[in-house]
C-alpha cells in the first residue's frame, strides 16, 4: 500500500491515546488467536474429522471459544476502537490519561483471571476450572477466579465509557453550543446501552453466582440467573455490533470513496439500540418453563422492533458507498457496483461482512419468532446465526476495519495488501460454507453444544447428507482458523515494516449533516430514561414472578451426587407419620 | 461528523484515498451532492433483499415448520 496523504495521521497527533488503542487492539488479537485455535478443534471434533482432546474436555474448548471470542476479542477492540473514535471526533485527549491506562489494566487483569480459569480445566491436577460456557448458567458452577476475573473486566468496560462521558463533557463545556460528534454520539449511546445492560449480570455474578462458587449461599435460582444472564446476555450483541456499525457509517463510506448518506438517521439507528437492546432477553427463553407466555410475547415483539434499526443501516450505509462508487464513476442500477475499491481489503472485508450479515438477518428472525423459534431452538442453526452476525459481520469488520486502522496508529503500513484481500474473502468463504451447513444440520435437529452429536435423523438427499454438512463444517472451520493465521501473521510481520509519513485520514463530512436532525436526538439524559423504562415494563413482572415463585435464592439446586438428603427427607416424613399415628 | 481538519459544515468532499487502497486505484472524479445523488441502486438492491427475505420466511414457516413432524428423541 503506497498511498500517501498529507495529513498528519492520528499518532502523530496522540501519541499517548494511540498506543491505549494498540495495546487494546493487541489484547483482542491474542484473544482472536487462542480462541480461533478453540474454534478449529471443536469443527474438526465435532464432525469426527479429527480429534486432539477427549470429548470430556469439549466443554472446555468450547467456553474458552465462547469466551475469548465474545468476550474479550470483542469487548477489548470495541474499547481501542472507542477510545480512537472519541479522541478524534473531539478533537482532545482524554481528561487524565492516567485512568485511561487504569481500565485498560483492569480489564485485562480481568480477562487474565478469567482466562487461566477457563484454561487450567485442560490441567486435571489443578483443582480449578470453568466449564461453564459463555452463558455460565446454573447449575454449571465455575471457580471464583472466573466469576472475580469477569467482575473486574466488566468494572474496567464501566470506567472506559465514565472516561468517554467525562471527555465528552469536557469539550461541551468548550463548545457549548455545537452538537456531538457522530462518532462520539455513537460511543455515548452504545455505553448508555451498556450500563443498562450489564445490570443484569452485575447481579447475577456479584449477588448469586460468585457467593454460591465461594459457598456463601448453598443455592441459586437457575431459572433467576438465567433470567438475569439475557437481561445482558442479547444487548452484549450489539455491544459487538454497534462497534461495527461504528465502522461502517463512518469509516467504509470514506473507503468507498463517498460520504455518509445521513447523519441523523445514523443517530436515530443508535437511538433505537439504545431503547430497544435490552428489553428483549426473554426471547432467549422461548422454551424455559416458569416464564408465562404473555412475558415472552412482549419480548417477541420488541425484538421484531429491533429489526427496524438493523434495516436502516442497510439502507444508509449501502446509500454511503453507492455515494461513492458514483463518484468514482459507477453507473447503472447495479453497475455502479462495479466501481467500488474491490481491491481494497478494508473495504471488501466490510462489504462481505455486510453480506453475510443480511443472511443472519434472516435467521435472526427466524429466532425471534416465539412458534417458528422451536423449530431451531438449541439445534446447530443457533451457531450458525451468530456465526454470521458476531462471527462475521463483527469480526470480519473488526479485521477489515484494522487493514485501515493500523497504519494510523502506528505509521506503519500494513505487511501485505494482497494477503489482507486473500485473507477477507477466505474468511467470507470459510464462514458462508460452515455456517450455511450449521443452518441446514440444526433444521434436522442436529443439536449444538455437545462434542457427541447424535446424527440419527433421516435427510431428504435433496439437501444432502449428514456427512457432506459435517464435511462442509469441518472445511468451513479449517479455512476461517488459516484465515485467521494469516490476519495475524500479517499483522505481526506489519510490527517490522519502515516507519513513514503519510497515513492520516480525515472523514468527510455527511451528504446530510446533524443540522438536518431535532437537537433532541443528543439529548442523552432523555433516552437512557424512556431505556430505563422500557426495561422496568419488560422485566419488572417477569422477574417478580420468578422470585415470587422460587424465592430469591431458588428451591434448591441439590448438590451431586445426592446421598445425604433423600436420608433426611425419609426420616423426617417417617416421624412426621408416627406422631400422626400417636395424635 | 466534525472531523478534525473537516469542519461538519463543510460541503468538500476529501480526495485523499484510503491508506489501505491498492496501488493504482482510481481516484473520485466528480463529486454529488445531497441534491445530485438518488440512491436508487440502494433501493434496488433493498428490494432485492426483501423478496428474497420473504420466499425464505414462507418457506421456513409453511414448508420446514408446519410441514414437519415433531423429532423425539429418545
Amino acid at each position: 500500500m503506497s498511498t500517501q496523504t498529507d495529513q498528519p495521521s492520528f499518532v502523530d497527533r496522540y501519541p499517548e491515546e494511540a498506543a491505549v488503542v494498540r495495546r487494546s487492539l493487541l489484547v483482542a488479537f491474542v484473544m482472536l488467536g487462542i480462541g480461533a485455535l478453540m474454534g478449529l478443534v471443536q469443527a474438526l471434533h465435532r464432525t469426527n474429522v479429527l480429534r486432539i482432546i477427549d470429548s470430556a474436555d469439549y466443554y472446555t474448548v468450547l467456553t474458552a471459544h465462547g469466551v475469548f471470542l465474545a468476550i474479550v476479542f470483542t469487548i477489548f477492540f470495541l474499547v481501542g476502537l472507542y477510545q480512537w473514535a472519541v479522541t478524534r471526533s473531539l478533537d482532545r485527549s482524554p481528561v487524565d490519561i492516567r485512568f485511561t491506562h487504569a481500565w485498560a489494566t483492569m480489564m485485562t487483569v480481568g480477562s487474565l483471571m478469567a482466562g487461566a480459569a477457563i484454561l487450567l480445566g485442560f490441567i486435571d491436577e489443578v483443582p480449578v476450572s470453568a466449564d461453564v460456557l459463555f452463558t455460565f448458567y446454573a447449575p454449571l458452577q465455575a471457580h471464583p477466579i472466573f466469576y472475580a476475573g469477569l467482575a473486574i473486566f466488566i468494572v474496567g468496560t464501566w470506567m472506559a465509557g465514565a472516561d468517554w462521558f467525562r471527555t465528552w463533557l469536557a469539550w461541551r463545556k468548550d463548545n457549548p453550543d455545537e452538537r456531538i460528534p457522530l462518532q462520539t454520539f455513537m460511543v455515548l449511546t452504545t455505553m448508555i446501552m451498556w450500563y443498562v445492560a450489564t445490570l443484569g449480570v452485575a447481579v447475577e455474578v456479584l449477588v448469586f453466582l460468585l457467593p454460591w462458587s465461594l459457598g456463601l449461599i448453598d443455592s441459586v435460582d437457575p431459572l433467576l440467573t438465567r433470567t438475569l444472564f439475557w437481561f445482558f446476555g442479547h444487548p452484549v450483541v450489539y455491544f459487538w455490533l454497534m462497534p461495527a456499525y461504528l465502522l461502517w457509517y463512518t469509516v467504509m463510506p470514506k473507503i468507498a470513496g463517498g460520504r455518509l448518506f445521513s447523519d441523523p438517521l445514523a443517530r436515530v439507528v443508535f437511538i433505537l439500540f439504545v431503547l430497544l437492546s435490552t428489553p428483549v432477553g426473554i426471547h432467549h427463553q422461548y422454551v424455559d418453563p416458569g416464564i408465562a407466555q404473555g412475558f415472552k410475547f412482549i419480548a417477541m415483539t420488541n425484538t421484531m422492533f429491533l429489526l427496524l434499526p438493523s434495516l436502516l443501516t442497510a439502507f444508509t450505509v449501502v446509500a454511503s458507498i453507492e455515494h461513492g462508487a458514483r463518484q468514482r464513476g459507477g453507473t447503472g442500477l447495479f453497475g455502479w457496483l462495479t466501481a467500488l475499491p474491490w481491491r481494497d481489503p478494508a473495504f471488501t472485508g466490510m462489504a462481505l461482512a455486510g453480506l453475510l450479515f443480511a443472511a443472519g438477518g434472516f435467521s435472526g428472525m427466524v429466532n425471534a419468532g416465539m412458534n417458528i423459534n422451536y423449530l431451531v431452538h438449541n439445534t446447530l442453526w443457533v451457531p450458525g446465526h451468530f456465526h454470521l452476525t458476531v462471527g462475521t459481520a463483527v469480526a470480519l469488520t473488526f479485521m477489515a476495519g484494522t487493514y485501515w486502522l493500523w497504519p494510523q496508529l502506528t505509521n506503519r503500513e500494513i505487511y501485505s495488501r494482497p494477503i489482507a484481500l486473500a485473507q477477507v474473502v477466505m474468511w467470507f468463504g470459510g464462514m458462508a460454507l460452515m455456517s450455511n451447513a450449521m443452518h441446514v444440520a440444526g433444521l434436522f435437529g442436529v443439536p449444538r453444544r455437545t462434542a457427541e452429536p447424535q446424527y440419527s435423523f433421516d435427510f431428504p438427499a435433496l439437501f444432502g447428507t449428514i456427512g457432506e454438512l459435517r464435511l462442509q463444517i469441518a472445511v468451513g472451520g479449517t479455512l476461517l482458523f488459516i484465515s485467521t493465521v494469516l490476519f495475524l501473521s500479517n499483522l505481526a510481520f506489519s510490527l517490522g515494516t519502515p516507519k513513514r509519513e503519510g497515513f492520516g485520514q480525515t472523514i468527510p463530512p455527511a451528504l446530510s449533516g446533524p443540522e438536518d436532525s431535532p437537537a433532541v436526538l443528543d439529548n442523552m439524559k432523555l433516552w437512557a430514561a424512556i431505556a430505563v423504562v422500557l426495561v422496568v415494563l419488560a422485566y419488572a413482572l417477569p422477574l417478580g414472578a420468578i422470585i415470587s415463585d422460587n424465592g430469591l435464592f431458588g428451591v434448591g439446586i441439590e448438590p451431586y451426587p445426592m446421598l445425604v438428603r433423600p436420608l433426611f427427607d425419609w426420616a423426617g416424613a417417617t416421624l412426621a407419620g408416627l406422631a400422626e399415628v400417636i395424635a | 461528523m466534525s472531523g478534525t481538519t473537516v469542519p461538519a459544515e463543510s460541503n468538500e468532499t476529501e480526495a485523499e484515498p484510503s491508506v489501505s487502497a491498492a496501488t493504482g486505484q482510481e481516484e473520485i472524479q466528480r463529486e454529488l451532492s445531497h441534491e445530485e445523488y438518488d440512491p436508487k441502486g440502494t433501493l434496488a438492491l433493498i428490494l432485492i433483499y426483501f423478496a428474497i427475505l420473504m420466499a425464505m420466511w414462507v418457506f421456513m414457516y409453511f414448508v420446514e415448520f408446519l410441514g414437519n413432524e415433531l423429532v423425539v428423541v429418545g
